[in-house]
């Protein structure tokens, strides 16, 4: 049994599909079996072993050196254990994840963490669109666990997603929270346009701007209290560091989309407040 | 046994299985935490006819509390499960909701035996209350008139908590006496797990088990009551002219154990002609706080 198992990718030029790796499975298996384990390159079916050296055997903490953005489907379905990803990755990173820890040491494509349901996805870089999202026909987007980005995300980031915590310490792009139906989404940057449309409940915590949907209604200027300890968790779980000016920022409450149910809120950081998005360290 | 003087005499105190709960309370500064803790923890000093003990375990500054603001950390106890889930909902419903800026958080989050306390008062928001899962730990945001209460939707519940540790201190004046058992106070506060229920941790009325009058369950002690040494059958030694108790409820066995050696080291001073402790001769209560083993663990 050894501590971690290294995957080492050699040439890789042409988009794999990882979706069958998950570290959870692996605790049982020797290297040669972690080697035969399978995997598309792209509409051919071949083996781990094809594309990686692999080191060590019989664990469930798993670490990818020299992933590139071709390597898709990193941690998709992944059930517990660690994996631990040096570089990019590209789509369906930890797409349907229900547990363990997943970590990218780069930057990940489009529909990260779609449909995930439990366990942590760490991305140290941006995250393309559809972060957290639903899966193509899937009603629900995230339903658990907790997704960190330490930069930015594209559009629908969070859109219909059901439950669990989002978090982007950078800007998202357009419908950020899209039929949101409840959990929380929380923005340290900007969001772009259509941020909380459709929403049924859920939280939008906005640090930066926001165009606020002409379909929510202001509500007041408070402190949530859910929200500061929200960033206490974050700071105490994954070392974000926040100044005492944003965790004690107020915030514009604005109920929404809509009426029916109209249980969504969007929590703006009060604009006469310090810059609260420039003075967030991310977390490491 | 002998401290500084001081008899440290040959018996027990005896204590009871009760239940306990830990409630971090935190508000924007000191002052209301403090409110919201008195008011919760008043009229806590006895199960006897308050139906729970209660008290403050300590202050916490704000790198202690969940959510960074300075706290209260509360200790709750009852003698069954069922009367401690009701008295959490009456008295973080009357006392901390109620209480400016405050929120209520579980202290013992990783115990399996759960109240839902908070899952009963999240109804106060009238369906307009949400929750919020954090941590793998789920709250409810009640809507207020000041703004929202926080609260934790379940709280851990310890079935191994112990109540009525005790001990006395024996004194030739009630001014000596006093001063001995406000040092036995401030020497335990602190202690993690352990609380003192009553009037400034101390107890004038040390009680026994029935009573003359029928259906009383406890009366004054009068073995222990100086003015009365002529006429019942005395505990106390000559010399004595004032007793006080420290009556101690924790979490734990060893917690009060470490907290009466706290208590009764400071208690030997001069004044203090001896320490004993209440007991029932050791056919109620399960747990047995032998003084002198107590010691001998400093």
């Amino acid at each position: 049994m050894s501590d971690w198992i290294t995957l080492t990718a050699r040439a890789v030029d042409a988009p794999i599909a990882l979706d069958d790796l998950d570290p959870a499975r692996l605790a049982e298996l020797s290297a040669a079996d972690i080697g035969a384990v399978p995997v598309f390159a792209g509409r051919q079916r071949a083996a781990l072993g094809d594309f990686f050296d692999v080191s060590g055997e019989r664990s469930t903490r798993v670490r990818i050196e020299g992933s590139t953005s071709l390597l898709d489907g990193v941690g998709a379905g992944m059930s517990g254990g660690e994996l631990d990803v040096t570089g990019d990755t590209g789509a369906m990173t930890g797409a349907g994840m229900s547990g363990g820890t997943l970590r990218v040491h780069g930057s990940v494509g489009d529909d990260a963490g779609v449909g995930l349901s439990g366990g942590v996805l760490r991305i140290d870089g941006n995250a393309g669109d559809r972060l957290g999202a639903a899966a193509p026909g899937a009603a629900k987007g995230m339903s658990g666990g907790d997704i960190i980005v330490g930069g930015a995300a594209g559009d629908e980031a969070g859109a219909r997603m059901r439950r669990g915590l989002l978090v982007i310490s950078g800007s998202v792009g357009r419908d950020a929270g899209r039929a949101m139906i409840a959990g929380s989404l929380i923005v340290l940057g900007s969001c772009g346009d259509g941020a909380g449309r459709a929403s049924k409940r859920g939280s939008i915590v906005v640090c930066g701007a926001v165009a606020v949907p002409p379909t929510y209604r202001y509500a007041c200027t408070y402190h949530p209290p859910h929200v500061r300890l929200t960033f206490r968790y974050l700071m105490r779980r994954y070392n974000f560091a926040f100044e005492n000016a944003v965790i004690d920022s107020v915030f514009k409450r604005y109920c929404g989309d809509g009426d029916d149910p109209g249980k969504g809120e969007l929590l703006v950081a009060a604009p006469d407040e310090p810059p609260v998005a420039q003075s967030i360290v991310k977390g490491t | 046994m002998e401290i500084r003087g001081v008899i440290i005499e040959d018996t027990f105190a005896e204590a009871f299985g009760m239940r306990g709960a830990r409630l971090i309370i935190t508000a924007k500064n000191e002052r209301w935490t403090r409110e919201a803790a008195l008011k919760l923890t008043g009229f806590a000093t006895s199960v006897i006819a308050c139906k729970c003990e209660a008290a403050i375990e300590r202050e916490l500054p704000g790198d202690e509390t969940p959510d960074g603001r300075p706290g209260v950390s509360v200790l709750f106890f009852t003698m069954d499960s069922d009367s401690l889930g009701k008295r959490l909902i009456e008295r973080i419903g009357q006392t901390v909701l109620t209480c400016p800026t405050t929120a209520c958080f579980d202290g013992l989050p990783d115990l399996p035996d759960r109240l839902p306390a908070g899952k009963a008062l999240r109804t106060f928001g009238d369906r307009f209350q949400g929750s919020k899962v954090i941590g793998g730990q789920r709250y409810w945001r009640v809507p207020v008139m000041e703004g929202e209460f926080l609260l934790s939707e379940t709280f851990g519940m310890q079935k191994k908590g112990i109540g009525g540790g005790n001990f006395l201190i024996l004194g030739e004046s009630a001014d000596a006496v006093l001063e001995a058992a406000e040092a036995a106070v401030a020497a335990i506060e602190g202690t993690p797990n352990v609380i003192l229920p009553f009037p400034g941790g101390i107890v004038r009325s040390g009680s026994k088990v029935g009573a003359s009058y029928t259906g009383m369950i406890a009366s004054t002690n009068d073995a222990y009551c100086p003015t009365l040494r002529p006429l019942t059958t005395t505990a106390l030694p000559e010399g004595v002219n004032s007793v006080l108790e420290i009556v101690l409820d924790g979490l734990d066995f060893d917690s009060i154990s470490t907290a009466m050696r706290a208590g009764i080291t400071a208690a030997c001073r001069p004044g203090v002609r001896a320490i004993s402790a209440g007991n029932y001769g050791g056919k109620l209560g399960p747990h047995h706080f032998h003084l002198r083993k107590v010691m001998d663990g400093a």
